[in-house]
């Protein structure tokens, strides 16, 4: 594509939303940093001149003015966050993609704080019902951002969303970060791909993967 | 937000409150910086904006890489390559703000969507390009037979607001003339006042 999009990345300051920022900054876009920690964002700003001097970044005040400018929305926060993020981004993000990362993940990680017939994605859906949520980067940890590829092998990527568009503009994305995007499946595929994430979170801390850790599925 | 696109429709097609409420949920509403591009040669004309606040400019470029101005959009007006948007092919016009802008964008799914479910959507859009042709009709026809001094008055007589926003190079650029043509035009209108 020609036309530089805008990503708005909401919760930018985190260490996904650092990763992320990251990631997309090798792109055609405009990457619009938003955190209420707004201090630490000139940190995700360092980050990523550190790796593409010449990428369009800066950091917004407002994430409604932000997701106004936006073409699409990453949300960056914590599954517990993302309610109040939603209400007041609601209005500006009619028709607009919104990539939900969160694992609704309790605090112990031995599960989740959503209902098994339900997900992180499935519940963004509800609060944006004129948004086409994806779920996507869930299953990837910060660390693979820098280095997608471990062990020889690049990390797969998985998007469950029900908009076809929607789904395909994610995977430029995904490719552009440097993963191997899969596509799942419609939204309701998000509940699997975020105990995927589950089970590699508590995979990770039972043999110390360091959070360094991907899937990569193996086939002819 | 949307109360120009909105109020526009209920204008030419009017809406209830449910109507209005149901046609706001297929809008997208976006900003766009002086300069920043809503659309660049190459790539799929993927919606229509109609300009609620600000002022863009859609173009082409020649082999000469002389840019050439097919439209301006203010306030209530809608821009696109139409061409590109209605047959899926690459578009050959850019589209680039030139004031900090508020757009609403209709994509060609919501397009789709909105002609299928809403006789009223339908009816508007018809309205909408019905009005675009009879420009470009106008345009076309002030282009090949008429001097530069009658398209500029008559181009001044129906854009006033045209001519104090845009720079002067591009009111030339959209005539087709070159900017010093233009200020002969201009100086020529003023001394036969």
């Amino acid at each position: 594509m020609n036309t530089k999009q805008t990503i708005a990345v909401i919760g930018a300051s985190g260490n996904m939303g650092t990763a992320i920022s990251v990631g997309i900054a090798k792109g055609n876009y405009k990457i619009l940093l938003i955190d209420p920690a707004k201090d630490k964002l000139n940190n995700t700003l360092q980050e990523i001149h550190k790796y593409h001097p010449l990428a369009d970044a800066e950091i917004v005040d407002c994430s409604v003015n932000a997701g106004w400018e936006a073409d699409m929305v990453i949300l960056a926060v914590p599954y517990q966050a993302e309610k109040a993020i939603a209400d007041k981004i609601r209005a500006v993000v009619n028709q607009k993609i919104v990539i939900s990362i969160a694992n609704p993940l309790n605090d112990t990680y031995s599960g989740f704080e959503t209902a098994p017939d339900t997900s992180a994605a499935l519940e963004l859906q509800k609060l944006l019902p004129n948004a086409k949520v994806v779920k996507a980067f869930n299953t990837t940890f910060a660390a693979d951002f820098y280095t997608p590829v471990i062990d020889g092998k690049q990390v797969d990527s998985f998007i469950a969303g029900n908009d076809e568009e929607a789904v395909q503009t994610v995977q430029e994305l995904i490719t552009t970060v440097g993963f191997n995007p899969i596509i799942a499946g419609d939204l309701t595929v998000s509940r699997t791909l975020e105990l995927m994430q589950l089970l590699l979170i508590q995979l990770g801390l039972k043999n110390n993967y360091n959070w360094h850790a991907g899937w990569k599925i193996l086939h002819h | 937000m949307y109360e120009v696109f909105l109020n526009a429709f209920h204008e030419k097609v009017p809406l209830t409150d449910a109507e209005r409420a149901f046609v706001q949920s297929f809008l997208m509403p976006k900003k766009l910086r002086r300069k920043q591009y809503l659309l660049q040669e190459g790539d799929v004309c993927k919606a229509i904006a109609f300009v609620e606040k600000g002022a863009l400019r859609s173009y082409c470029v020649d082999d000469n890489s002389t840019e050439h101005i097919v439209q301006f959009a203010l306030e209530g007006r809608t821009i696109s390559d139409l061409y590109s948007f209605l047959t899926g092919e690459t578009a050959t016009y850019h589209i680039e703000a030139l004031e900090d802008s508020e757009l609403v964008l209709i994509t060609k799914q919501a397009h789709e969507e909105l002609l299928g479910k809403m006789p009223k959507y339908e009816t508007f859009i018809r309205l909408q390009i019905t009005g675009a042709y009879i420009a470009l009709q106008k345009r076309l026809t002030a282009a090949i037979s008429i001097s530069n001094d009658e398209r500029y008055k008559a181009f001044a007589a129906a854009y006033p607001e045209i001519l104090q926003r845009v720079p002067q190079h591009m009111i030339a650029s959209y005539m087709g003339i070159t900017p010093e043509t233009l200020s002969r035009v201009r100086r020529k209108i003023v001394r036969g006042k």
